[in-house]
C-alpha cells in the first residue's frame, strides 16, 4: 500500500491505496467523490475529466500516486450549497446536458478553458471540449452555454443566492 | 488492473538503477504521462501484464526545452501542451506544434509526454514524421552511459524500439543543421477529435535561394509501414532540383513507391497510396509556404 496526500477542492485528503489504484477510483472510492465518471477507463471518453495543477486529466489514466502532493478540483469543488458555478448554471439555463452522465467531464473541461482563456471562439470551445464525448444531446448546447459564460450572460453578483 | 508494485524515480539515473535492479528478474514497464501505458495495462493479459512500474513522471531533468550547442533539445518528458505552448518550439517548427495539436485530445496532450509517444512506437506515432524529417537524434541512458542515435533508427518496428529494457529514453534532438529548416506536417484521420492517423507525412527542405532549388529534402512517412520511414527515392529526385508544383507532384508519385501501407479496418492500402501521394505534395507546398514567409521576414 502506498499513503497519498493531496488537495482535493482546497480540503488535504490522504489514503493509504494499492499503487495500481487511479486517481479515479482514489476519488470515487476512497473520498466518495463521484462527481468523476468512469465511462471508457482507457482515455477517450473524458468523463473522469478533473483539473490536476490546473490542467484537464483524464483521471483514470493517472495513478492515485502520481497526485500525490498536487491540488485536484473536481465538479464537487465548484458549486457551493447556496449557489451553482456559473458553467453550471449556464448549463441547467441551456439544457446543454440529458442524461449527465458526460457533465461532469464537459464542466471540467470548460472551467479549464475559461481560466486559460476567457473569451473563446466556438473553434477553441471545440478543440477544449474534443475530448469530452457526449451521446445524448451532441455539444451545440453546451457550446452556448460556454460562450453565455464567457459573455458574462451568466454572471451573478456575489452573495446572491441562485 | 492486476496488481504491480510502482518505484519513483527521483532523477533520470536512478530511474536506470531502478530498471537495471527490475528488467532481469521481472516484467518491467516505465511510466511517464501513462496515457498510453495505463489504457494497455487495463487490457494487458497476465503474460503480458508487468510486476514492476517504474514511475519517471516526477523527474525534473526531462522537462526541458533548450538550445544548446548540438542543437534544440527535448527532454523525454514534455509534454504535448508543452510543445504546443513553447515559444521556441513555435518558432523554429510550427510543424511540431500542428503534428502536437493531432495529438489525443486537450486532456491526452495535458499528460502525455513527446518521449512516451516516441517509445510507444506505433506506426502512426504523429510525433515521428516531423523529427524523422528532421533528422532527429534520441540520447538514450543505460547502466554503462548514454547513447545517441537517430530516430528513424529508433524506431524498429511497431511498438518495437531500441531502447534495452535497462535504458531511459532522455532527450530528442533536432540537430543544429536542422535548426529552423522549413518543415511542415499533415495527417489524415477520419475526424478531426482524437482520430489515429491513416496516413501522416512531414516534408522538409531548404531554399537554394540562387537557383530556387531543393537542398536536402526530407519527406518522413507515418502509418504507411512497420514504421515511420523516409521517402528516399522522393527525396532523391527532389534534391538539388528547382522548386516547382510538377517536381512536388512527382515526389508525391514517388513516394508512394517508399510506401508499404497495409489495409486493415481504417483503410485500404490503395486508399492509404493515395493519400501518401497527395500529402506529401500538399506537405512539400505548406513547406515551400513557409520558407517562403521566412525569406519575406528577413
Amino acid at each position: 500500500m502506498t499513503k497519498v496526500t493531496l488537495n482535493v477542492n482546497g480540503e488535504t485528503r490522504t489514503a493509504s491505496v494499492p499503487p495500481e489504484m487511479t486517481l479515479l477510483r482514489l476519488l470515487r472510492e476512497e473520498f466518495g467523490l463521484t462527481g468523476a465518471k468512469l465511462g471508457c477507463d482507457v482515455g477517450d471518453c473524458g468523463a473522469c475529466t478533473v483539473i490536476v495543477d490546473g490542467k484537464t486529466v483524464n483521471s483514470c489514466l493517472m495513478l492515485a500516486p502520481q497526485a500525490d502532493g498536487r491540488d485536484v478540483l473536481t465538479v464537487e469543488g465548484l458549486a457551493t450549497m447556496e449557489r451553482l458555478h456559473p458553467i453550471q448554471k449556464a448549463f441547467e439555463e441551456k439544457g446543454s446536458l440529458q442524461c449527465g452522465f458526460c457533465g461532469p467531464g464537459v464542466i471540467m473541461s470548460a472551467k479549464a478553458l475559461l481560466d486559460e482563456n476567457p473569451d473563446p471562439s466556438v473553434l477553441e470551445i471545440r478543440d477544449a471540449l474534443a475530448g469530452n464525448l457526449c451521446r445524448c444531446t451532441g455539444y451545440s448546447k453546451m457550446i452556448e452555454a460556454i460562450q453565455d459564460v464567457a459573455r458574462g450572460d451568466n454572471r451573478q453578483p456575489v452573495g446572491e443566492s441562485a | 488492473m492486476r496488481a504491480f508494485d510502482v518505484f519513483t524515480a527521483k532523477d533520470s539515473r536512478h530511474a536506470v538503477a531502478l530498471l537495471a535492479e527490475h528488467a532481469a528478474t521481472s516484467k518491467v514497464k516505465v511510466l511517464a504521462g501513462g496515457t498510453d501505458l495505463l489504457a494497455d495495462l487495463k487490457f494487458a493479459s497476465a503474460s503480458h501484464a508487468p510486476d514492476v512500474v517504474v514511475d519517471i513522471s516526477r523527474i525534473e531533468d526531462l522537462r526541458s526545452i533548450a538550445v544548446t550547442g548540438d542543437g534544440l533539445s527535448i527532454g523525454a518528458l514534455v509534454t504535448h501542451t508543452e510543445i504546443m505552448r513553447s515559444p521556441l518550439i513555435r518558432d523554429m517548427f510550427p510543424a511540431m506544434v500542428n503534428a502536437a495539436h493531432t495529438i489525443g485530445a486537450v486532456q491526452t496532450r495535458n499528460l502525455g509526454t513527446l518521449g512516451g509517444n516516441l517509445v510507444t512506437a506505433v506506426p502512426s506515432v504523429d510525433s515521428g514524421p516531423t523529427l524523422v524529417a528532421l533528422d532527429a537524434l534520441v540520447t538514450v541512458l543505460g547502466p554503462a552511459g548514454r547513447r545517441q542515435m537517430p530516430l528513424a533508427e529508433f524506431f524498429v518496428g511497431p511498438r518495437k524500439t531500441a531502447l534495452k529494457p535497462d535504458e531511459l529514453l532522455l532527450e530528442i534532438l533536432i540537430p543544429t543543421t536542422s535548426l529552423g529548416k522549413p518543415t511542415c506536417f499533415l495527417k489524415f484521420g477520419l475526424r478531426k477529435g482524437q482520430a489515429l492517423a491513416l496516413v501522416n507525412v512531414a516534408a522538409s527542405f531548404w531554399v537554394d535561394r540562387a537557383r530556387n532549388a531543393f537542398v536536402a529534402p526530407r519527406i518522413a512517412l507515418g502509418a504507411v509501414a512497420p514504421k515511420v520511414v523516409h521517402a528516399s527515392t522522393a527525396e532523391a529526385y527532389l534534391e538539388g532540383r528547382a522548386i516547382a508544383p510538377e517536381a512536388m507532384v512527382e515526389a508525391g508519385r514517388l513516394a508512394v513507391g517508399d510506401a508499404k501501407p497495409i489495409s486493415d479496418f481504417r483503410a485500404s492500402a490503395e486508399y492509404r497510396r493515395d493519400l501518401v501521394a497527395v500529402l506529401t505534395r500538399r506537405a512539400l507546398e505548406g513547406a515551400y509556404e513557409l520558407a517562403k514567409a521566412k525569406q519575406s521576414e528577413k
